[in-house]
Parts: C-alpha cells; structure tokens; sequence
C-alpha cells in the first residue's frame, strides 16, 4: 500500500526543519523522516520505520514539550557515513513530567516503539532544552 | 448493524441499524492528530450502550501509539462491561499497521481480525 510518506519522499531535502508545535503537522515530520531515509537509500520499509520513530519523538515534544518563541520545535538531520541521525529538539525540559504519563493503559508505549524501531535513541536534557536523537544505519 | 467512518474524504455512513453491533470504519494516518477523534469516536457508541465493536482499520496506512492507546483504552473498558468487546480488523496484507500491534504488546488487550466478516463472527459467538 503506497503511503503518503512514499509519495511526498522525493521532493523532502535534508537538512533542518522548524516545525510548529501542532499536531496538524505530524505528517510534516513523517515525511521530511522519510525523505532523509530515503536519500540515504534505505529500503522502504526501513523508512516508515524511521519516520515511524520519528513521528513518536515529534509527538512526545509536542505533547510534553516546550516549543520555541516561535512555536516551532528544531528537527535537523546529519548524515555520517552510512548512518543517518535525526535530532528533535523542543524546549521544555519534562523528563518527570514524560515518567509520571506512562502509568495508564493508554499511555506509555511511544518510547519501547520508537527505540523498536531505529538502531539508537539518544536523549539529552539540558537546561533549557531537550534533544531526542535517533539513528539508524544502512546494512 | 451501524457503519461509521473516521478520517480519510469519505463522509460518515450508516448502512444497517437494528442490533447492537457498531462497525467503525477508519482510513488513512491515525496518529495524534486524529486519536482524539477515534477516542471520541468509540467512547460515544459505549457510552450510547454499544458493548460489540468492530474497528475496520483496513485502509490505514500509519497507526502510532496514541492511536493505539485510544483502542487499548476502549477494549479495557468493554472487557470490564459485561458482555463488552472491540474487535480491530486488519488483513494480512497490511503488514505495517499489524507489527506496530505487536511491538505495542497489547495483542492481549486488541483482539486483531483479518477481515470483517471473522471479527462479526467472533463477536457473534461472545454475545
């Protein structure tokens, strides 16, 4: 089945991405996961995998995040070698806020998929930002 | 039987009313955009006394977690009603959406089906 991220994937650059901080704009992030995999050349599947990831981090800054003073959260994209690493970045700093949300049956499940889905899930809290970083390689 | 649809262009439709067995149909991109409204969605029919749901998520390309945790919360809450069940619909070949379902773990929580006619009939045999 020929998904909107497959369909949008040539025309997405890498590079950075400012994102309002709205759910309305998820599939913005999928896609732009999805271009960035795919110029990497991973297959298909690994890039719905990606932007799959991708799209939960998104998610989880928007939810429990800050965004900038723009409204925007930062996604940025760098390519090193055959591994490719997209950072989310959003300016709350809620790791507390993020633990106490997994005690319910509706919640608690964006983290174990996303680390499911890439090779490695990084994330940095500073002190007036936080920075989920995922990466995955070309096998 | 009651048909309504979630997301995509199609407009809600109702195609058989008369017992109570609710089918609801969603198309497209379930992610934090649109959870709300299948929490909404499925939250209404059990609030109306709907106890037998069937979610047809065969034309879905992309379920994520929040998604998924508005079933898990509407099939927690059936299986404490008497008699209550959600029944999720996705076929073989839609082999995203159903490893998201078992990565997530809550195959013990979603009875997943691989066509509408065997979730009717599983629910059949539960009421």
């Amino acid at each position: 089945m020929r998904t909107t991220l497959e369909r949008d994937a040539a025309s997405r650059a890498i590079g950075e991405l400012r994102l309002p901080a709205e759910a309305s704009k998820l599939g913005e992030a999928r896609a732009y996961a999805y271009g960035a995999a795919a110029q990497l050349g991973l297959d298909a599947d690994s890039c719905y995998e990606f932007a799959f990831a991708v799209n939960e981090a998104v998610t989880n800054a928007i939810r429990h995040g800050a965004p900038d003073e723009h409204g925007h959260i930062h996604l940025s994209v760098c390519c090193d070698g055959d591994r490719l690493t997209l950072a989310i970045r959003d300016y709350g700093t809620f790791v507390g806020s993020r633990q106490q949300a997994a005690a319910s049956v509706e919640r608690g499940r964006g983290f174990a998929l996303m680390s499911h889905m890439v090779d490695a899930v990084q994330l940095c809290v500073e002190s007036e930002s936080t920075t989920v970083l995922l990466s995955v390689a070309r096998t | 039987m009651t048909f309504f649809f979630i997301g995509g262009d199609a407009p809600a439709r109702v195609v058989e009313q008369g017992d109570d067995i609710v089918v609801l149909v969603a198309g497209g991109e379930l992610d934090y955009a649109a959870s709300p409204q299948i929490r909404e969605q499925l939250a209404e029919q059990i609030n109306a006394g709907v106890r037998c749901l069937v979610l047809d998520l065969s034309t879905v390309t992309f379920i994520d977690s929040t998604a998924i945790g508005a079933l898990a919360g509407a099939a927690m809450r059936l299986h404490q009603l008497k008699g209550g069940s959600l029944a999720v619909v996705c076929g073989e070949e839609n082999e995203r959406v159903l490893r998201i379902f078992e990565i997530a773990g809550v195959t013990n929580v979603i009875t997943l089906h691989r066509s509408r006619e065997e979730a009717l009939s599983a629910l059949a045999g539960v009421r």
